[in-house]
């Protein structure tokens, strides 16, 4: 019986748990379209642990805690898509992919580790509490009463008044970076009432000490591209995007049909483009879901210039507008209203049909070389870019509202964490 | 008064058949859905082996283990919601002379059934001793008060016509016109309701990507198995119940009726297998808001209307 059902776990698709270091991130969201592989979402359902490019400390110690939570049978791949060293630390050992098709590599691990071929990678970390018991209060936990405190290291619930004058338990519990909800990279100290977010504290980002190689709207900071370029490369960002945050909303087959759209994109595809953005937002598909939420004030966005989400709340601010070469296309800022989520993926979608149309027509025109240029996200100069200046609305945002609509409104910010400066990515507001 | 029933031993095996084979159909119709949605095309061997081979993956990988779990809980809610389809599905009656319980107050069976799935999920969310699972089972707790009260409404217009609350008096109340027409807003009722029952697609909620998987976050080997398969029975019961309820059960042109019952299932299912591929996750506010403020009214609604045509 054993034997029998161990052959047949072994020709399943294995199922993984990916770490993306900041270079890796696009090769990993593309594994989503191999029908070889199943990327989950929490690592008790994996049997494979995928180590993706550069790995910070930060990112290792997550693989770390990651690797420990597995299951077993259980094994590790390392896979370096942009070339890179070995892996680090106490993943040595693991498989090596190299910069080539890692699916081989995870199917054959897979089904030696079911086969019993291969031994199961064993525990790193000693399974000991990561601080003693405090022995201080009346029940010794460290707290007020029965509630409180930090027994063994791990914070307990507490009372704390909340808006309305009710006194509620609070649960601060930390979330990420490998949290497959958030923005990648993205943690945080998240303390919860029930569904709601009483207080949202961000952490580091993981990747302050990588930075991922210039892509086309970097090099447009400093020399001149191609008009075309530039906007296919827009179009494929805000396709990837909505990729993800279709995953994120639960529909993970229409993630992957908007994925292989996104890798594929080219100039001529703006009714392709248009007929996902007309079933995407549908208020039956997401619409619905989506309106009313994660609104932000037009006020504090004025002056920000961050891109879709800007415009998405009626701001007319695009440094293409007084570009030269897009003026002679006869270019004019798409923009909504509403300035929630659901305008938001109605944007992104809209501006992507929009930058397929600039591109077919744009012929040989040229731009960039200014020091500034419109990315998917927004304004980007070599000082400033569109997530640092999001960054310091996020915790007003997110508190007092349920966790899903929180984490629907994260994503919807298309937050790069590779965009934060060294002073904020390392800084610990926690 | 109760109906003929099989013995228990052929009883228990055709309940056993029923779950296997739904709950199998449920995985295929989930994988070629997905497929065709997301625009990949997946070989016949794929499609009908892969959830054979996913399900004995889980079969040989060790059990979770979290830091002082509730290990009895985390072991008997999977077994309880997989016992409740069990009992749901066997007040169902497949043809006039084929039910393997078919009690006076069928009805109220069913719905006891469905009104513990609560307990189910909300022992399944608490017993790791874990964030993301108390998470979902809270979500859970707030999603099943909201459904229950429409679910009873909607299935309680069903037994008015039949003046009985034995499932197969329900069924054969409808030899000449169908629930479905007779109570238009019934079956759209019962289909969104049946959704949230079984915790799929856009209302699974409980173990929802937002919650890392929810109650599901900490589950592997066995019991992670057992969950789903528990899973994908209670949504087989929902579409059965719904084809016996709204579509005439075993009524149809030709005989077997049994067939008919098999097909009007199976029609059930892929529209409850489709939703997950379709629409996106609701929030647990609206739907809350919906359940109390337009369902309610809704399914009073709908029992008026099949009350007046009483009449």
């Amino acid at each position: 019986m054993t034997g029998w059902a161990r052959r047949l776990a072994a020709v399943a698709p294995p199922p993984v748990f990916a770490v993306a270091g900041v270079d890796a991130r696009h090769a990993v969201q593309d594994l989503h379209l191999l029908p070889g592989l199943r990327l989950v979402d929490a690592p008790r359902q994996a049997s494979v642990l995928l180590l993706a490019g550069r790995l910070t400390d930060q990112l290792l110690d997550a693989a770390v805690a990651a690797h420990d939570a597995m299951p077993t049978p259980r094994g590790v791949v390392s896979w370096q898509p942009d070339g890179g060293g070995p892996p680090r630390g106490p993943f040595t050992g693991a498989e090596l992919v190299g910069d080539a098709d890692p699916v081989e590599v995870i199917v054959a691990l897979h089904r030696s580790l079911h086969l019993g071929v291969r031994a199961s990678t064993p525990t790193i970390q000693p399974d000991v509490d990561p601080a003693p018991w405090r022995g201080e209060g009346p029940y010794g936990q460290g707290g007020s009463g029965m509630t409180g405190g930090v027994p063994y290291g791990r914070p307990m619930a507490t009372r704390e008044d909340d808006r309305d004058g009710l006194s509620l338990d609070a649960l601060p519990v930390p979330v990420g970076p490998l949290f497959t909800a958030f923005p990648p990279g993205m943690s945080a100290r998240v303390t919860f009432k029930g569904d709601l977010v009483h207080r949202f504290e961000l952490g580091p980002s993981p990747y302050d000490d990588v930075r991922r190689e210039p892509d086309v709207f970097l090099r447009a900071l400093t020399e001149p591209v191609a008009v075309a370029a530039l906007e296919v490369a827009r179009a494929r960002a805000l396709l990837r995007w909505t990729a993800w945050a279709l995953r994120v909303q639960g529909l993970d087959a229409q993630a992957q049909r908007v994925l292989a759209l996104a890798r594929a994109a080219t100039p001529g595809d703006e009714a392709r483009v248009r007929r996902v953005r007309r079933w995407v937002t549908h208020p039956l598909v997401t619409g619905r879901q989506l309106r009313a939420i994660g609104r932000v004030d037009t006020d504090a966005l004025a002056g920000l210039a961050v891109g879709p989400v800007g415009r998405a709340a009626g701001l007319i601010d695009d440094l293409r507008a007084e570009d030269p070469a897009y003026r002679e296309l006869g270019f004019t800022p798409i923009t909504g209203q509403a300035g929630d989520v659901a305008a938001r993926w109605q944007q992104r979608l809209s501006e992507a049909e929009q930058a397929l149309d600039l591109a077919t027509r744009a012929g040989s025109l040229r731009t960039g070389g200014v020091g500034a240029i419109e990315s998917p996200r927004g304004r980007l100069t070599a000082d400033s870019t569109p997530t640092t200046r999001l960054w310091s609305l996020l915790p007003e945002l997110v508190t007092g509202v349920e966790w899903g609509d929180a984490v629907a409104t994260l994503a919807s910010l298309d937050l790069d964490l590779d965009e934060l400066p060294a002073p904020i990515a390392s800084r610990d507001v926690a | 008064m109760t109906g003929p029933s099989l013995p228990p031993v052929a009883a228990v095996t055709l309940v056993g058949a029923l779950l296997v084979a739904g709950v199998y159909l449920v995985a295929v119709l989930d994988r070629a859905m997905g497929a065709a949605v997301a625009g990949q095309r997946d070989s016949v061997r794929g499609l009908l082996l892969t959830p054979v081979r996913r399900a004995a993956a889980l079969l040989v990988t060790s059990p979770s283990g979290t830091e002082r779990p509730d290990a009895p809980g985390w072991v008997i809610a999977p077994a309880l919601l997989a016992g409740l389809a069990a009992v749901a599905l066997a007040t169902v009656p497949l043809g006039p002379n084929l039910m393997v319980a078919d009690p006076a107050t069928g009805f109220v069976l069913f719905s006891a059934a469905i009104a513990f799935v609560m307990i189910a999920v909300f022992l399944h969310g608490w017993s790791p001793n874990a964030v993301w699972p108390m998470h979902g089972a809270y979500r859970y707790g707030a999603q099943a008060l909201s459904f229950q009260i429409p679910f009873l409404l909607a299935m309680l217009a069903t037994a008015l016509p039949a003046e009985s609350l034995q499932i197969s008096e329900i069924v054969r109340a409808q030899q000449d016109l169908w629930n479905v027409v007779r109570q238009p807003l019934g079956l759209p009722l019962y289909l969104v309701v049946g959704v949230a029952v079984s915790f799929w697609g856009p209302l699974n909620l409980p173990d929802a990507a937002d919650l890392a998987g929810g109650t599901t976050a900490e589950a592997a080997g066995v019991t992670g198995l057992v969950w789903q398969l528990a899973r994908a029975a209670m949504l087989v019961a929902v579409a059965a119940m719904g084809a016996a309820g709204f579509l005439g059960g075993w009524w149809g042109p030709w005989r077997p009726g049994a067939g008919w019952m098999l097909a009007k299932t199976l029609l059930l299912l892929v529209v409850l297998v489709a939703s997950r591929h379709l629409f996106a996750r609701v929030r647990i506010e609206r739907f809350v808001v919906v359940c109390w403020a337009g369902l309610i009214p809704l399914a009073l609604l709908n029992i008026f209307i099949s009350a007046a045509w009483l009449l």
